[in-house]
């Protein structure tokens, strides 16, 4: 047997896995950060005020939508919908995260990135970790990569639409 | 021509048209999913968009009791008569402002009887998510907003603080929200105000307006409209506190 030509289509037998991995992953942060800000969208609408990029009343309106939002993305992930637009989307709404953390980072403010959390203003002397934030979304954007770049993946609708196994 | 060409001729064409059906399916599942994907996600801002349109008609102004007696566009209680204005947001389950009002709050009590400044008390409710769902935020807030109402605002505030509960906890009961108004001479009036919920709607207002005002977290200590915070967002000291004073003092 020639190894050299083995592992290739190993790889390409894993890649299914991998994606699934990656889709799952991705589902479950986008559902779980949506279910932990849609209790209470008065506290999500101040965070995302926090960030100072928007007038108030605009960040309460994309402090109520975004928790519904990233709950749909979460849905759409976890079933495996249009699997490469829903990663296209999910890398989008990263990309955008990762720019206003950057950028409330580089004013120099004091927040909670509100990430897995209501966010808000820092109190009590403890600091923003915006760098383990941004490394946190990076992460998660590498997941949404593999998707993009690999979209097939096992238990999806997309699969099942297709007629795969 | 041959049987075998023929054949192979023959099993080219089926597999070419299989693969045009295969790419049509795919582009069909696609063009399918991707309606669905955006159907979905629309749905989705809708009910977001929905739930604030709803929520906001909380804080209408023919839902909203305001008490008579607060200042400051409404939102506020005025403790003293001094020049220099101090505007304190806090929310009785914040340990910090428990802490603020703990270190700082006999100096305010003195530059207030030195007729120094004007504190005003904006009882906010931004924890109304750590007193697993009873709200304390906003009760204790309505409750604070009832006492000043009966001219007791100053007395009530102290023995919320007193009484603080744990943050995380299910807060003080309103039973317990009106035994301490008694216990500060506070009446029946107070008691059918907590019991009704009067001026709950009224602390989401007063929250609302704190966040259109830029302000994040409790406390936030504003003197003279200058926000006074120690080094790092930190709880300013006395010390820092009233060196605040004085500057706007001149």
């Amino acid at each position: 047997m020639d190894l050299k030509q083995q592992q290739p289509t190993r790889l390409t037998a894993a890649w299914p896995w991998i994606s699934t991995l990656a889709r799952l992953g991705l589902a479950a942060v986008f559902l779980i950060s949506g279910g932990l800000k849609v209790t209470d969208l008065a506290a999500s609408g101040r965070a995302v005020n926090a960030y100072d990029l928007m007038s108030w009343e605009t960040a309460k309106v994309v402090g109520a939508v975004q928790p519904f939002l990233e709950i749909a993305l979460g849905l759409l992930l976890l079933i495996g919908i249009a699997t490469r637009l829903s990663a296209a989307i999910a890398a989008v709404v990263l990309v955008i995260f990762i720019g206003g953390i950057v950028s409330a980072w580089a004013r120099g403010l004091q927040i909670d990135c509100g990430c897995f959390s209501k966010g808000g203003e820092l109190t009590g002397g403890r600091t923003a970790q915006y760098g383990l934030d941004i490394a946190r979304d990076v992460g998660f954007l590498v997941l949404a990569g593999i998707l993009l770049w690999k979209p097939r993946t096992r238990f999806s609708l997309d699969g099942l639409l297709l007629g795969e196994r | 021509m041959s049987k075998g060409n023929r054949d192979r001729k023959a099993a080219q064409a089926r597999r070419i048209v299989e693969q045009q059906k295969a790419a049509d399916k795919r582009r069909k599942v696609t063009i399918w999913t991707t309606v669905a994907v955006f159907a979905v996600l629309i749905v989705a801002g809708g009910i977001g968009w929905g739930v604030l349109a709803n929520q906001d008609k909380k804080t209408e102004a023919s839902q909203v009791t305001t008490p008579s007696v607060a200042v400051d566009e409404g939102t506020a209680f005025a403790v003293g008569s001094g020049p220099v204005t101090v505007d304190l947001y806090e929310d009785f389950m914040c340990p910090i402002c428990n802490e603020f009002e703990q270190q700082t709050g006999s100096t305010i009590d003195k530059m207030v009887t030195d007729k120094r400044i004007t504190v005003r008390y904006h009882p906010v409710a931004i924890l109304d998510e750590a007193s697993n769902g009873t709200k304390y935020s906003t009760r204790s807030a309505g409750a604070a907003a009832a006492a000043a109402q009966d001219g007791k605002f100053t007395e009530y505030h102290k023995v919320l603080y007193a009484n603080q509960p744990e943050e995380g906890s299910d807060g003080l009961t309103d039973a317990k929200l009106i035994e301490l108004g008694k216990s500060v001479g506070l009446g029946t009036t107070f008691e059918a105000a907590v019991n009704d919920k009067t001026y709950d709607n009224w602390a989401t207002k007063v929250t609302e307006t704190f966040a259109s005002r830029g302000y994040n977290g409790t406390p936030t200590i504003v003197v003279n409209g200058k926000q006074v915070e120690g080094p790092n967002n930190t709880l300013p000291t006395t010390a820092v506190f009233e060196q605040a004073v004085q500057a706007a003092e001149g």
